[in-house]
């Protein structure tokens, strides 16, 4: 999905262990400010890794490439789900989803235009982030 | 799925306004979309648009190891959907709820009652449907083993203590002040109830037939005795029991006095 971007300068990092590959197209203020934080989010124990997306650019960060196609598939529909059901049952915009699995858990935010996606650990503080996020 | 399965779930959601007034819509499906119980509130189109877009996700969540709970925080209302052995509970509520009173009846007691449930055979004294679960041998492979074991040997009582005893769920309470009825045409040892209550009791038990009731007064003294619907229509729902001469003496009360009224089931 991110190699499909026309005129994105694509980048991809494989340095060591963490995989970042980011495809960027004229980066907002925002964007860049939320990609930041995010980065320094992704030091927190128990986070495993983000998806920042907004409608021109991408940075997908985790330190496995086997899961990104898994997580980004992942992270698209529980975004477009999400706005779904949040609009058929009237609960206000969407500030905030949180997905837990068995092993791992998903929190989604969108600021913007800009949606964020954290995975981190079952067992991490997940409303830390939130704030962090959203500071 | 059995009524004997979906009435005490459906008890269950219908009381949760009670307990916590902002919970606006709560129901509970499975993954191929029936819905198993729902409150009145809800609408089920928009119900089933939850489901399909809800199924969705759970099919895409391999790499978080499966679905457990999904949370959504919107300005006004938030919402719950919590997975208990391939069925889901949805909430939805108000930011106002009290997260920890959600939590309890979301993520502890609904999946207690159902994982009990689900350890009870669908159709009480046939071991055989528990035997038979899909993804096992085929149902009539098995009906045809368990006969020959029946003829021959005695089978291993694997389930018995729930063969015998379909489910029931504990019978509702209820509280009524005392009024005096008599009269030629006034049987001594019938009390008379509000229609609705009794109503009630039958959409709980189902086919189950209900012929006595248990009276007790709050000084502890009880009784069994038959009932009937009250008569004049306008006394329902005013809260009253209608009690003969012989029952308030056997009672030792009076007219204007509380009792706790419940259903005699027949277990």
């Amino acid at each position: 999905m991110l190699k499909s971007k026309t005129n994105a300068k694509e980048t991809e990092t494989l340095s060591a262990n963490p995989v970042v590959v980011s495809a960027v197209d004229g980066e907002t203020p925002t964007f860049e400010s939320i990609n930041t934080s995010l980065s320094e989010i992704r030091k927190l124990k128990g986070v495993l890794g983000y998806i920042l997306r907004s409608d021109t650019s991408a940075v997908i960060d985790f330190p496995q490439s086997d899961k990104i196609i898994e997580n980004a598939a992942l992270s698209s529909q529980i975004n477009e789900s999400c706005l779904e059901i949040t609009k058929q049952f009237n609960l206000g915009g969407m500030e905030s989803v949180l997905v837990e699995g068995e092993d791992a858990k998903v929190l989604c935010i969108n600021i913007g235009e800009n949606r964020i996606n954290v995975f981190m650990e079952k067992n991490a503080p997940h409303s830390g982030i939130i704030k962090r996020i959203l500071m | 799925m059995t009524e004997a399965y979906s009435t005490p779930l459906q008890t269950i959601i219908s009381e949760f306004k009670n307990i916590s007034p902002e919970i606006t819509n709560t129901f509970i499906f499975k993954k191929n979309g029936e819905i198993l119980a729902a409150t009145q509130s809800a609408d089920e189109a928009q119900n089933k648009k939850l489901i399909a877009a809800f199924n969705e996700i759970v099919d895409r969540s391999a790499s978080i190891s499966g679905l457990e709970t999904l949370t959504i925080q919107g300005a006004d209302s938030q919402m719950s959907i919590t997975s208990m052995n391939n069925r889901y509970l949805v909430n939805v509520s108000s930011r106002a709820a009290d997260e920890k009173t959600v939590k309890m009846l979301t993520g502890v007691l609904v999946p207690t009652v159902v994982k009990l449930l689900d350890q009870i055979p669908e159709s009480s004294g046939n071991e055989l449907t528990r035997v038979g679960k899909p993804g096992n041998e085929p149902t009539k492979e098995v009906s045809q083993q368990a006969t020959k074991t029946t003829q021959g040997e005695s089978m291993p009582d694997m389930f018995a203590p729930f063969s015998s005893e379909p489910f029931l769920p504990e019978p509702p309470m209820h509280q009524f002040m005392i009024e005096k009825i008599g009269g030629l045409l006034v049987p001594c040892d019938i009390v008379r109830i509000d229609g609705e209550v009794i109503a009630k009791w039958h959409d709980i038990y189902g086919g189950k037939k209900i012929t006595r009731v248990h009276i007790e007064t709050l000084e502890g003294k009880a009784i069994l005795c038959g009932f009937k619907p009250i008569k004049e229509a306008n006394n329902n729902g005013k809260g009253i029991i209608q009690f003969p001469e012989k029952v308030m003496q056997a009672l030792q009360t009076s007219k204007g006095k509380l009792v706790i009224v419940k259903p005699e089931i027949t277990r």
